[in-house]
């Protein structure tokens, strides 16, 4: 049975007189990878903000899992099972890399052995293995994503939001990202994924959410967002990539 | 194992010690101040160090330890002392789980100001309240406990040795617990750490309430150990900030670096207040005991030591930002 697992349903934030996001409706279903995809300063991180408990909706509700989470702190919100990952990355940098994704894995257990399984699980998906006694804080920007994304992994969340995992990264090491969401995905996992790369958001996505000025400008296939005259004139302007 | 077995010698060192010095009042005084400032040190440093969550006030919990305690021993002399000990604990932790509670909300440096804040709530209260005997302290006449003879000074030795032990034990277990992870994931990123499900008033609130619960035993046996304590003694904001110094000098956030801090101030300390210093310098020829300088020195150094912890401090943040036990860590 396939049914919502996440509804924003009339989200506004403002920032005093500022409206960073106004009456954005959208709705995630299980396994399901939908992209979030806007230019700079369209509200995509501020939603993911509102989503996640760092800051509350002015107006509007967040649905998760049938429940109202629009009060709920981030760490309750990881608790219930959507986790994020941040744009800037955010290593807890004099942990190893091990350490890092073990912090994610206590969510789930108490037993520091059985974070550590849990830990190097996620650490071979994304195939960090070989660093995992390495400080956090020296990783390359590269190897910095993966270990954002294996700690959030290690979390087991039922819906991940991915906040540009790729941004900053070169050819290479986005497709290597990609394959690992795309392994995630065949078990099942939900994603909403915010991405500049027109070419990543286009060739993993379900659906499409376009957001402009902080409100939805169109939403549908990868294929009806690629053709939507209102969003090549916003957002792709003459190019397929940003 | 190697660390096994290295924790066992200086366990037994440490215990045989006293037999070794014998009877010397002098000295034991100071190895007990030596062990009573690396468990204050290690005590901050579960909320300091792990948790990332500067306390300038300390002073609060140790004073909360040491007046709750002679204060009821003074009221009540038939209590036994340990009774009295936990009831300080208890004063101590709700102090703390109060300013925990509305400044733990705040990020920042919200915590350090509230700290100093409280600390001098505290101080000033025990100042003009009558019951805790205001500018004049408190004077305890005589303690008994299972027969010891507690004129001596050895007791005491032991009492806080057994308080560092158990301070060590508990940062030592924190530091591989799902508690000390996350006390190290808020000191390294806090959004991280709330994004990946820590609650981050309430770990802080933990690390807070264990780090003042020691620091007021210690309290406790130091007011037992003093028998007289006034503001100045157990409530100042200098003794808050040598804590910290000695955990900064030795190496914040690590199981010895507290330990390392006190062995090496303490003793430096002693040495400047008995001018044992100032008269080395003269001894050795570098300065004339009669040139102004010399004079200076002689007048001066033995209150300056505060001042020569800050100097060290600076050169340590400058130099070892690690501290002495960064030293001798492999960097990964």
């Amino acid at each position: 049975m396939i049914k919502d697992l996440l509804r924003v349903s009339h989200a506004s934030k403002h920032f005093g007189g500022n409206v960073a996001v106004h009456d954005v409706s959208f709705a995630v279903d299980e396994k399901e990878i939908v992209g979030l995809i806007g230019p700079n300063g369209a509200g995509k991180t501020t939603l993911f903000n509102c989503m996640t408990g760092f800051f509350p909706v002015t107006l509007g509700e967040v649905i998760f899992d049938t429940k109202k989470i629009n009060d709920l702190r981030p760490d309750e919100v990881c608790r219930l099972g959507m986790a994020r990952t941040w744009q800037r990355v955010k290593p807890l940098g004099s942990l190893s890399v091990l350490e890092n994704v073990m912090v994610g894995a206590f969510s789930v257990t108490n037993k520091p052995r059985q974070a550590e399984v849990i830990a190097m699980e996620e650490l071979t998906k994304v195939g960090l293995t070989d660093y995992a006694s390495k400080s956090a804080g020296s990783l390359p920007i590269g190897l910095k994503k993966k270990l954002e994304l294996a700690r959030v992994l290690a979390t087991h969340p039922k819906l991940l939001l991915l906040d540009e995992i790729c941004g900053g990264l070169n050819h290479t090491e986005t497709d290597t990202i990609l394959d690992i969401i795309r392994t995630i995905r065949q078990r099942g996992a939900t994603i909403v994924f915010i991405e500049h790369d027109m070419k990543a958001v286009t060739s993993i996505c379900d659906r499409i959410v376009v957001l402009n000025s902080g409100e939805k400008l169109a939403e549908g296939t990868p294929e009806e967002i690629t053709n939507n005259p209102d969003v090549i004139a916003a957002y792709l302007g003459g190019g397929h990539h940003a | 194992m190697k660390q096994i077995a290295l924790v066992t010698i200086l366990a037994a060192a440490a215990i045989a010690l006293p037999l070794i010095i014998g009877e010397n009042p002098y000295m034991t005084g100071i190895l007990i101040s030596v062990l009573m400032m690396a468990a204050l040190s290690s005590a901050w440093n579960i909320l300091g160090g792990y948790a990332g969550q500067y306390s300038f006030g300390h002073a609060a919990y140790f004073g909360a330890g040491a007046y709750t305690t002679l204060i009821l021993l003074t009221n009540y002399s038939t209590l036994n002392p340990l009774i009295c000990m936990a009831a300080g604990i208890i004063v101590a932790s709700l102090i703390a789980l109060i300013t925990g509670t509305i400044v733990f909300r705040l990020r920042g440096h919200y915590f350090g100001l509230a700290s100093i804040a409280v600390a001098e709530i505290v101080r000033l209260s025990v100042l003009n309240f009558e019951f805790t005997g205001g500018a004049q302290g408190i004077l305890l006449s005589d303690i008994s406990l299972w027969g010891l003879d507690l004129n001596s000074k050895n007791p005491f030795y032991y009492g806080m040795l057994l308080v560092l032990a158990v301070t060590l034990g508990i940062t030592a277990y924190l530091r591989t617990s799902k508690t000390g992870y996350y006390l190290m994931a808020i000191r390294e990123d806090q959004d991280a750490a709330s994004s990946l499900g820590i609650n981050l008033s309430f770990y802080k609130n933990k690390s807070l309430v264990i780090s003042a619960a020691l620091t007021s035993v210690l309290g406790s046996l130091y007011g037992l150990y003093i028998r007289f304590i006034d503001t100045s003694a157990v409530l100042d904001l200098r003794l808050s900030i040598e804590i910290i110094l000695t955990a900064i000098i030795g190496g914040v956030g690590t199981l010895w670096g507290p330990v390392v801090g006190a062995l090496l101030l303490v003793p430096l300390a002693e040495m400047l207040r008995s001018n044992l210093l100032g008269d080395a310098l003269v001894k050795a020829g570098l300065v004339s005991d009669t040139s102004a300088f010399g004079i200076f020195l002689k007048e001066n150094l033995a209150h300056a030591h505060v001042l020569v912890y800050g100097i060290i401090t600076v050169l340590c943040i400058l130099y070892l930002p690690k501290g002495v036990l960064g030293l001798f860590r492999r960097t990964k």
